[in-house]
């Protein structure tokens, strides 16, 4: 799922300053499992902005709020709410806020939260990064962990000398992503294949922003 | 003699380190040069250390062949994607550099830059084959190339890592990639380098123990507190401690020149990489203690 957190309350109040009246929209899939965009987040958010004496016309937790379509369709019957409010703001990641400046093409639309990471979710509320959607999966090499996103480096051919007793250079908190990677190649019995694999240098083209995808085959008419 | 041909012969090679300064002052940087002039048989010249911003590797490598001293050009894969890789190494080998020391590089976090991106678009093993290539006459995509290069390749290896098995891995991907010769972590403990000799001497390649100056007990302990892949042992620590304040970094001086004297006479390595970290002046004197000069 997409990571987002919350932006600071008061650089928010800083960012929506010139606006007085605002429509809310959270989303009920990333969102709010992060805890920055379900309903009592959408319900905490109307309550902070009227103790700054602002005015929240209304909102609701979209479905799925980075589908365009979806979200415009569940916001139909809010239109005289959305029309009330000078300024939408989108509790969700960047791609929710996205989704909402194509469906109010004549309103501002201010974020409140920072998008993250695409990441696991470990305990409640509780998130790691573990892919950074590079385009093309080297997982099935490196045991199952990707040293892409693992290794602050991303380095693909073991571990750099900043290795201190397993752990990073960067950090003591992280684990040495090549250390994990050897330990669970040695696990599954397949020491060999990580000694006599040299891995290519990565094809960034396959990450080339803006990506777009069509998945559905067309309708032949 | 050539830092190859040095290596390619019996004698014990020394190479020591230039850190190139931050800021156009290089009058220190010359005089370490003329220091080390005729003394050691090449001289690392570092890149952006520990992620500090400074002089580029290139240029002081430039300036160190006009002092007369032979450079190995230290390159790391933090700062540049492979285009800037691939065309500074170009640029450095038509300069006259020849001996190249490939590395992936300190995160930029650890520098003086904290909120720089780090390229790491390729790392030290496929630059070590990118090196290969241009020798060969192609670049990386396999364009062919108006003259090849000529380089004398090297890399790192860390002999104390912990847990060194994936860096044994690495050492041997990096031995296959084409690496010539190897610079070591710094070494402290004889014996187990050793032991790491005899796995190493396996390959046709040629070693250089990393050699650090311990200027007292505290830096021996901040050493084995906060840098990774090197370990002094208590020993030594307790040796320093013995000598007293004033004594302190004579003792280390004179620890290095023991541990370079014993590598040499015994053969366990194919000479020594000195890296004094800002005593460059000390370096003749370790040399003189180790009966090098």
């Amino acid at each position: 799922m997409i990571i987002t957190k919350k932006k600071d309350f008061q650089e928010l109040m800083e960012n929506i300053k010139n606006y007085k009246s605002f429509f809310l929209i959270g989303c009920s899939e990333c969102a709010a499992l992060c805890g920055t965009g379900g309903e009592p987040e959408v319900k905490a958010m109307k309550e902070a902005l009227e103790a700054e004496g602002k005015i929240v016309t209304g909102g609701i937790v979209a479905k799925t709020g980075c589908q365009v379509l979806g979200t415009k369709t569940e916001l139909k019957k809010y239109k005289e709410e959305m029309d009330k409010a000078e300024c939408i703001l989108v509790m969700s990641c960047g791609a929710g806020t996205q989704a909402a400046v194509e469906i109010f093409e004549d309103k501002p639309v201010y974020p409140t939260n920072d998008s993250l990471f695409l990441g696991n979710m470990t305990r409640f509320q509780m998130f790691d990064e573990r892919c950074s959607l590079c385009g093309e999966c080297i997982l099935d090499k490196t045991g199952g962990i990707c040293p892409i996103t693992a290794c602050p480096k991303g380095l693909l051919n073991g571990p750099c000398g900043g290795c201190k007793d397993g752990h990073c250079e960067v950090s003591p908190d992280i684990k040495c992503a090549w250390v994990r990677i050897y330990e669970r190649m040695k696990r599954l019995d397949k020491l060999q294949e990580l000694c006599e694999m040299t891995l290519e240098a990565k094809d960034w083209s396959a990450s080339q922003k803006p990506r777009s995808l069509v998945a559905r085959e067309e309708k032949k008419r | 003699m050539s830092f190859k041909d040095a290596l390619d012969s019996v004698r014990f090679v020394v190479t020591a380190e230039v850190g190139p300064p931050k800021g156009t002052d290089i009058k220190e940087m010359i005089h370490h040069m003329e220091l080390l002039k005729g003394r050691v048989d090449a001289v690392n010249v570092t890149d952006n250390q520990s992620a500090v911003m400074r002089i580029c590797s290139l240029s002081v490598c430039k300036i160190a062949l006009e002092h007369g001293l032979e450079p190995i050009l230290q390159m790391t894969c933090r700062d540049r994607n492979r285009i800037a890789l691939q065309s500074d190494l170009l640029g450095a080998n038509v300069l006259g550099i020849k001996n190249l020391l490939c590395m992936t590089g300190d995160h930029v976090s650890a520098g003086d830059h904290k909120g720089a991106k780090p390229v790491y678009d390729v790392e030290s093993v496929q630059l070590l084959r990118i090196v290969d290539g241009l020798n060969n006459g192609k670049d990386m995509a396999g364009n062919e190339l108006k003259g090849a290069t000529d380089f004398f390749q090297g890399a790192v290896v860390t002999p104390e890592a912990n847990p060194v098995e994936p860096q044994l891995i690495k050492f041997e991907k990096k031995v296959r990639a084409g690496a010539r010769f190897f610079q070591t972590q710094a070494i402290y403990d004889i014996e187990k380098f050793r032991g790491f000799m005899e796995y190493a001497r396996k390959f046709s390649v040629k070693i250089l123990a990393g050699i650090v100056v311990l200027k007292g007990a505290g830096m021996a302990n901040f050493i084995n507190n906060n840098v990774p892949g090197i370990r002094v042992p208590q020993g030594l620590i307790d040796e320093l401690k013995a000598a007293g304040k004033e004594k302190a970094l004579d003792t280390g001086l004179n620890i290095a020149a023991r541990h370079i004297r014993q590598l040499k006479e015994d053969g366990i390595s194919d000479g020594v990489h000195i890296m004094a970290i800002g005593m460059e002046d000390k370096v003749p004197v370790i040399m003189q203690r180790a009966g090098l000069l």
